[in-house]
């Protein structure tokens, strides 16, 4: 069967070398896929009762699905990046529809983009919304932990400064201290964030 | 005691792989034998990687947002050229659609359908009223209050008196009570020796049963042919099996017109009997310049319409159409000219029954009740039932 090793068979060779170039960080090529597939979302989403900025934002939360599991390296693609592209899209697009209209949903679609079924999209949409309501708790828990321990955080672990950057930028006598300091914030933060984030269910 | 502090601590040197073999070896057998810490680095280890993944996908985020401004400025790069208007601050490319215009494409977008539901609606409408203003006005021509249609309203009174009679019957539970059935008449006369009769369009409007009574009260039904509505001129036909003819007529038709001052006349059944009436033709137009009738100064009252207008001569030269009722004795009749134009234009139809116009009168020359005895055999009662 061909299912056997369906992404040699189905994916471009420029798909391949595209998702190898990104997974290596390189920014051109994640900008080259963008650029290429853009105009397909656009015409989607403008298409279906969307605005420009619907497009957009839809179009980034898609490549955001794509790019993060390519980083990962848990991408499993059995069709071309381009119906992968469209299948989440169409899906986050859906969503949104929904929530937005008191009518049932109905969207216009593409032809030629083909079979956006059985992508596996369905189910990284799913995870990905998982993960932005674990960002969203996070989000809220820095916000609710106070300075200086948002800041010494976010610096370490959001903006990749080093230990000895932050000792100097908060004023502390040494490394040692500020690493104390920074795992203090981590225990209130734990406590915050897994409060919130348990306790909320789907 | 360690506090949980010094755990992360510990459990971030152990995931940095900063620990020497023996501590590392003397943690992995905890993590293994201790549930709870276990659980506590879990936990631990969930937070920095949901940290670091947070960080990363507002880098990610951030990224894709330049990417796409710095697609839209190479897809547009004329509004680069924006800020050269003296702008301290740069133009973004997506501006360039108003706020209001924007609100318009989003409300245009979203309602679309609505929109185009009820326009069509509101267009179907509008054509709707027009055409059935249009079919009620033609169907209500506006009769000017001082025109009078000469058509006679039979015993509406007494069948009015009839019918509240019946309603009391009604309530006393006895007879069921008949229908009301209103009852107009005119005059009509013989067009042809077949059996086309001529009367007015409005005495016959809105029937729908016609009967046709003659001075010795012979009865005929009959159906209507043609209706001239604007000339107020309706043809029948008599539809009678034993109807035979009614033999040579004495009256011709006029087809020119006549000329003012003539000495007319006219009979009719404005009662049960015939009734003739006598005037001169005051005028060659009718009511408000119409000049498809004439006046004439011959007393005609309710019954009158459909009668016949004579010369002296005995030639029919219009048929009586109406008054008017604030002006002394003022009349009007149909000239004869269009009926002959009407029955032309039948002709032309290739009807079953054809029509032969009566070309010669016999009433030249003898004195009035000779030839009013002569006409009365052609003159008859058109009642309408409702």
């Amino acid at each position: 069967m061909s299912r056997g090793n369906p992404t040699s068979s189905s994916l471009t060779p420029t798909d391949d070398a595209l998702i190898a170039a990104i997974r290596g960080g390189d920014e051109r090529a994640l900008a080259h896929l963008y650029r290429l597939h853009w105009p397909m979302v656009s015409h989607f989403v403008l298409q279906n009762s969307g605005t420009e900025d619907d497009a957009q934002d839809v179009y980034q939360e898609g490549v955001m699905v794509f790019y993060e599991k390519v980083r990962d390296g848990s991408l499993e693609l059995s069709c071309q990046i381009k119906t992968y592209l469209y299948a989440v899209c169409r899906r986050l697009w859906l969503k949104r529809l929904t929530s937005k209209s008191r009518f049932g949903v109905r969207l216009l679609d593409d032809e030629e983009h083909g079979p956006y079924l059985n992508t596996g999209a369905e189910e990284d949409v799913l995870a990905a919304e998982e993960q932005d309501r674990r960002f969203a708790t996070m989000s809220e828990a820095l916000d609710h932990l106070g300075e200086p321990c948002r800041s010494l955080l976010e610096g370490f672990y959001l903006l990749d400064k080093s230990m000895q950057d932050l000792t100097a930028e908060f004023g502390y006598t040494n490394a040692d201290n500020a690493k104390n300091q920074k795992y203090k914030c981590l225990v209130r933060l734990k406590k915050l964030f897994f409060a919130h984030y348990k306790e909320e269910p789907i | 005691m360690m506090t949980e502090a010094d755990y992360y601590a510990l459990f971030e040197a152990y995931s940095h792989g900063e620990l020497a073999g023996p501590a590392r070896a003397n943690l992995e057998a905890r993590l293994a034998a201790d549930p709870a810490l276990a659980l506590r680095y879990a936990d631990f280890s969930e937070m920095t990687d949901t940290l670091r993944g947070y960080g990363q996908r507002q880098q990610a985020r951030q990224q894709l947002r330049g990417i796409h401004a710095a697609m839209l400025a190479a897809d547009a790069p004329e509004e680069i050229t924006l800020p050269a208007t003296g702008l301290t601050h740069t133009v973004h490319p997506m501006l360039r659609i108003s706020r209001t215009e924007r609100r318009l494409r989003e409300f245009w977008n979203g309602h679309r359908a609505t929109v185009g539901v009820a326009a069509s609606v509101a267009i179907m409408a509008v054509f709707a009223t027009l055409l059935g203003l249009d079919l009620w006005k033609t169907s209500h021509l506006p009769v000017p209050a001082s025109y009078q249609a000469l058509r006679r309203d039979i015993n509406s009174l007494k069948k009015n008196q009839k019918v509240l009679n019946n309603t009391i019957q009604r309530i006393d539970g006895s007879v069921t009570p008949l229908a009301p059935v209103r009852k107009f008449s005119g005059t009509g006369f013989a067009l042809t020796s077949e059996g086309y009769i001529v009367t007015s369009y409005h005495v016959i409007q809105g029937g729908d049963s016609l009967l046709i009574e003659g001075r010795n009260h012979q009865r005929y039904h009959a159906e209507p042919v043609y209706s001239d509505i604007k000339h107020d001129l309706a043809i029948l036909r008599i539809t009678d099996k034993k109807f035979t003819g009614f033999g040579r007529l004495p009256y011709a038709v006029k087809s020119g017109q006549a000329d003012l001052g003539e000495r007319v006349f006219t009979l009719g059944y404005p009662r049960e009997d015939v009734v003739y009436g006598e005037g001169s033709l005051s005028a060659r137009s009718g009511f408000e310049g119409d000049t498809a009738f004439y006046q004439v100064s011959i007393p005609v009252n309710p019954g009158n319409s459909g009668g016949p207008l004579m010369d002296e001569r005995g030639n029919l030269i219009g048929v009586v159409s109406g008054r008017q009722n604030d002006a002394q004795s003022a009349a009007f009749a149909t000239k004869s000219s269009y009926l002959v134009r009407l029955v032309d234009s039948l002709e032309a139809a290739k009807p079953a029954n054809p029509y032969r116009l009566p070309r010669f009168g016999q009433l030249a020359g003898t004195g009035r009740p000779q030839q009013l005895k002569k006409l009365q055999d052609y003159v008859f009662v058109v009642k309408v039932f409702e």
